[in-house]
């Protein structure tokens, strides 16, 4: 008995060795992505935005001002029509709304390659934390996301989208936008210059 | 008044002025012919699929999956487990999950394996489904459905023994297990024509004998034995995935980019057709860029038979300055001729695209599974054709404003 009992506990640990997986999502400071899907009345609006993006920093909050910088952020990012203005012809209401930081060093995976990161012009920050095998928040990039779910009583009076978002974030330059419509999907790349989204024609 | 005077003087001149009415028609007609089929192209391209929420695959580029999976380009850099490919049929979002499997070909064409999903879940411009034409659906494990192309190239009919090569430039015949083609499809201009498609437990069965890329020598087992054997797949090339409402596509879409298990990628065909047409749509800039040129190449040909029946005209001009016409008028009949002849053209031009497009439509569509719709001309066309009658007016303005210097003077001076 005692000879199989290590044998067990290798069993029992194999998988967890197994499911060691590694991956980092693409991260790019200025650049959000944003997936807009339109289904009769219903809008359902996801945002991903850099922490850069939205509050300006990375690291886990240290001071009082910046838990209160991501509060007033996630605060503001409940209030998709404030960000994504919708003409008010198509009348349209929030009907959920949720708003969140995520660090990718949140994630269960391990974290010790980093190696698809180096096109980070902020790497070099970095450096010092990323040699630790196992970092801390501070050392991972910064996600906010947000997740909305629209009802408007007239969509078919959406004829574009204004993005009241980059006035509210200076830092964010480009918004990549997935759409999906009745009519088929469509990329968009909205940015700071020209803040607008036509999609007239689109249902 | 001046009017009458214009048109009475372009009949008096009816063969030039056909002539150059002609070259501006003609080059109207191409103009808006290639923006017809530039546009036909566009959405003839992006609706190569529709109907299918998330194309899954390995993980590589967006455009790269659309090319293996849709366009049969190029091959896939991993392929996907069948254990992750249950694992995304069992998610909650998903409606239907289609496999495609592919790396075998027969000639030059590839050879798809997927199931009978297929035939009714794949559409192309906007909703339709893929109809056979003779024959039926396979039916049988060793049974093929091929497309238009692959039937008319190699002159295949239903009932005929097909024989698939392994990977896609290679000796090697699946000779062994020889399919039978079951049915074939209607033209569609998507790549499915140029596709042998057959049962995913197909792909299996040929491969049994079969041993890292090589064929077991000596080693046959019979067909009856195949049949018998579990032919599930280990993995696929890529799966089409349609979600139950579109507002959960994007939440399926990053838990599969997400996927811890396994490396996967799930794109969304019209954001990926898009990327790929502006790759693509270089030509289309091209295109129109020397069709205009052609439209300009009229105008300065108009131009040219103005200025040179200014020549002829002289007296002509000269009697109307001395009748009291002011060098005004003679300006104005001229431009006027001038948007006359544009405008005639323009019209005309309009006319042989309807009629050229009337006679082409179902060659072109039938032959490149090009759809060139006829409808009433665009907001956009309405403007090249304005465009084309207000260019014929400045165009004019240069022999014009040369007349209206000289007119009176060069005509009472005639000596010949």
């Amino acid at each position: 008995m005692k000879q199989i009992l290590p044998l067990i506990l290798i069993t029992c640990a194999a998988p967890a060795i197994a499911q060691e997986t590694r991956q980092m999502h693409a991260h790019e400071h200025g650049v959000g992505e944003l997936n807009i899907a339109f289904d009769g009345p219903q809008i359902a609006i996801e945002l991903h935005a850099p922490g850069a993006d939205i509050v300006g920093f990375e690291y886990a909050a240290e001071t009082a001002d910046d838990r209160a910088a991501i509060d007033a952020a996630v605060a503001t990012l409940a209030r998709p029509l404030d960000l994504f203005v919708l003409p008010a012809a198509a009348e349209c209401a929030v009907t959920q709304a949720s708003a969140g930081l995520e660090s990718e060093a949140h994630d269960d995976h391990d974290e010790a390659g980093h190696d698809d990161h180096d096109d980070h012009e902020h790497d070099a920050e970095h450096a010092d934390e990323h040699a630790e095998e196992h970092h801390e928040d501070e050392a991972g990039h910064t996600e906010f996301h947000a997740e909305y779910l629209l009802t408007c009583a007239n969509p078919g009076a959406i004829t574009g989208i204004e993005f009241a978002y980059f006035d509210t974030f200076q830092n964010a330059r480009e918004l990549e936008v997935q759409m999906l419509t009745p009519a088929g999907a469509k990329g968009f790349e909205v940015e700071r210059d020209a803040p607008t989204l036509d999609l007239r024609g689109m249902f | 008044m001046i009017l009458r005077l214009a048109f009475g003087s372009l009949l008096a001149r009816a063969l030039t002025v056909g002539m150059t009415v002609l070259a501006i028609a003609l080059s109207v007609a191409l103009f808006l012919g290639v923006e017809k089929v530039r546009t036909g192209a566009k959405s003839s391209f992006a609706d190569t699929i529709s109907g299918t929420d998330l194309i899954v695959g390995a993980r590589s580029g967006s455009v790269q999956l659309l090319l293996y999976s849709v366009f049969r380009i190029g091959n896939a850099t991993n392929n996907v487990t069948w254990e992750s490919y249950r694992d995304i049929a069992a998610q909650p979002q998903v409606d239907w999950i289609v496999p495609i499997s592919l790396g075998d070909s027969h000639r030059q064409f590839r050879v798809m394996g997927t199931t009978p999903a297929f035939f009714e879940r794949y559409k192309y411009r906007q909703d339709r489904a893929l109809e056979v034409a003779t024959g039926a659906v396979m039916a049988d494990l060793f049974d093929t459905v091929i497309g238009a192309d692959v039937a008319a190239t190699l002159g295949y009919a239903v009932g005929d023994p097909i024989v698939v090569a392994h990977g896609l430039a290679s000796f090697t015949q699946h000779d062994d297990q020889p399919f039978r083609v079951s049915g074939i499809l209607a033209k569609t201009g998507t790549p499915v024509d140029r596709t042998v498609i057959v049962s995913m437990e197909a792909i299996e069965a040929i491969h049994v004998d079969w041993q890292s890329g090589a064929k077991i020598p000596g080693r046959t087992t019979p067909v009856d034995a195949i049949r018998q054997m579990d032919l599930t797949p280990q993995a696929i090339t890529a799966a089409l995935v349609g979600v139950k409402s579109p507002l959960q596509v994007f939440a399926l879409q990053r838990a599969i980019n997400d996927y811890p298990e396994e490396p996967l990628l799930a794109i969304l065909p019209g954001v990926a057709l898009q990327e790929l047409w502006q790759i693509v749509g270089i030509a289309e800039t091209a295109l129109t860029g020397v069709s205009a040129m052609v439209v300009v190449t009229a105008l300065i040909g108009m131009m040219a038979t103005i200025f040179s029946s200014l020549n002829e005209r002289r007296r002509e001009m000269a009697i109307f300055r001395a009748m009291g016409a002011r060098p005004g008028t003679i300006l104005g009949l001229l431009v006027l001729e001038a948007v006359l002849m544009a405008a005639i053209g323009a019209l005309i031009g309009l006319c042989l695209l309807y009629i050229g497009l009337a006679i082409a439509q179902p060659v072109v569509d039938r032959a490149f599974g090009l759809w060139l719709p006829i409808d009433a001309p665009s907001l956009r066309e309405f403007w090249v054709l304005l465009g084309v009658v207000c260019a014929g007016a400045i165009v004019s303005l240069v022999p014009a404003l040369r007349a209206y210097r000289l007119s009176l003077a060069d005509g009472m001076m005639v000596k010949s």
